[in-house]
């Protein structure tokens, strides 16, 4: 387990472009945080330390976005899904094994996330300091971080 | 009567021309690339080696679900697209049930299984008997403990077959004796098996739609919602 105290959205990015290097390419991503915790910086930061370029923005209504860099990235958004046949019919499933899902909202959909995943939680400390803990799950819990 | 068939409805792909009951060509792969750009270069290969017109064509089959979401998709609507405009039937085959279609040499049972992931299967029983296939139980969705239940019922061979055959092997050798995982060269799905199912399923262009299974898990949670509207409807 990794724990982290960012003082801006460019300090999350920055944690998060340093973490993007221990990545193979196939690991689901699991965010857990509120609205404003800092959820798409860190996917922006991940995705610029793969090299995919400043190209991330917020799925909400897409429920996925897609970036190449060294890896695919699947950016998901699951804020609006709520049920296994929602997640189902993003065609989430289909999108295992073939790059890095990076997860927002995985609140909603947590029993539904594979057990190796790696776990990412973003909590709102003051206007300026969120935590930032990291730990895998699975069989990530000794490799990663 | 010229059958081209197709499955995409899980990580592999596969495309076959079944002429008077003989498979002339087939195509199986599976790799990792997405079928929306892998099935078509493989019935074009398919009908240009096997030097057939695409009008010759009598029946277009495909696995339509249960499977991925993606997968079942883009077979329903390519098998659609052609078939429009040339105004040719369709047959609609339970990708299950083809799986059967693929091995009735045996005698046993064929428990087709698909991975539906957080340890839920799709899953249909099927009998073989003397190179017939009698199926024994609907499509659905149940956890892959549900299924292990049902199969103490059963004796004899247990063939399991499906992308999910591996993980109910690993569930189930320890406790039932008479499971058998098929070797990989029929352990999935073939779209020659679709071939052989399709004449019996026969539907229009416009009729052919995906089929999906809904989890057991799935169905809970919207009985829990439409619970939850009616209270506050009151």
């Amino acid at each position: 387990m990794q724990k982290f105290l960012s003082k801006s959205a460019q300090e999350t990015e920055n944690i998060a472009y340093e973490f993007s290097g221990t990545l193979k390419g196939t690991e689901v991503i699991a965010m857990f945080g509120d609205l404003g915790a800092g959820k798409t910086a860190f996917t922006r930061g991940l995705a610029k330390g793969l090299g995919a370029g400043d190209v991330v923005s917020s799925p909400t209504f897409a429920l996925v976005n897609e970036y190449e860099g060294k890896f695919p990235i699947y950016h998901f958004d699951m804020y609006r899904i709520t049920s296994y046949d929602d997640l189902y019919s993003t065609g989430f499933f289909d999108y295992e094994n073939n790059g890095i899902m990076v997860i927002e909202w995985s609140e909603n959909v947590e029993d539904f996330l594979p057990e190796d995943l790696i776990r990412i939680t973003l909590t709102y400390l003051s206007e300026n300091e969120r935590e930032i803990i990291i730990e895998g799950e699975g069989k990530y819990e000794n490799s990663c971080c | 009567m010229k059958i081209l068939a197709v499955d995409t409805t899980a990580s592999p792909v596969s495309a076959a021309l079944v002429d008077d009951g003989k498979l002339s060509g087939e195509f199986f792969l599976n790799i990792k690339t997405t079928h929306s750009q892998t099935l078509m270069p493989l019935i074009d290969t398919l009908l240009k080696t096997t030097g057939t017109d695409i009008h010759e064509i009598d029946l277009f089959a495909v696995n339509a679900g249960p499977g991925s979401f993606t997968g079942v998709r883009i077979g329903v609507s390519t098998i659609k697209g052609i078939t429009m405009p040339l105004d040719k039937p369709c047959a609609s085959v339970s990708t299950l049930e083809s799986m059967a279609y693929c091995m009735p040499y045996s005698d046993g049972i064929v428990c087709a299984v698909m991975d539906a992931r957080c340890s839920q299967v799709y899953n249909a029983l099927f009998m073989l008997d003397g190179g017939k296939v009698d199926r024994l139980t609907e499509d659905r969705a149940l956890s892959i403990n549900e299924l292990q239940k049902e199969l103490e019922h059963y004796d004899g061979s247990i063939y399991l077959v499906g992308d999910g055959a591996e993980l109910c092997f690993k569930e189930y050798s320890d406790i039932l004796d008479n499971v058998i995982l098929v070797p990989e060269n029929i352990r999935y799905q073939h779209a020659y098996g679709t071939a052989v199912a399709a004449e019996q399923y026969q539907c229009s262009s416009a009729e052919l739609q995906p089929l999906y299974l809904r989890l057991p898990q799935a169905e809970r949670e919207l009985k829990a919602r439409l619970q939850q509207r009616k209270e506050n409807e009151k």
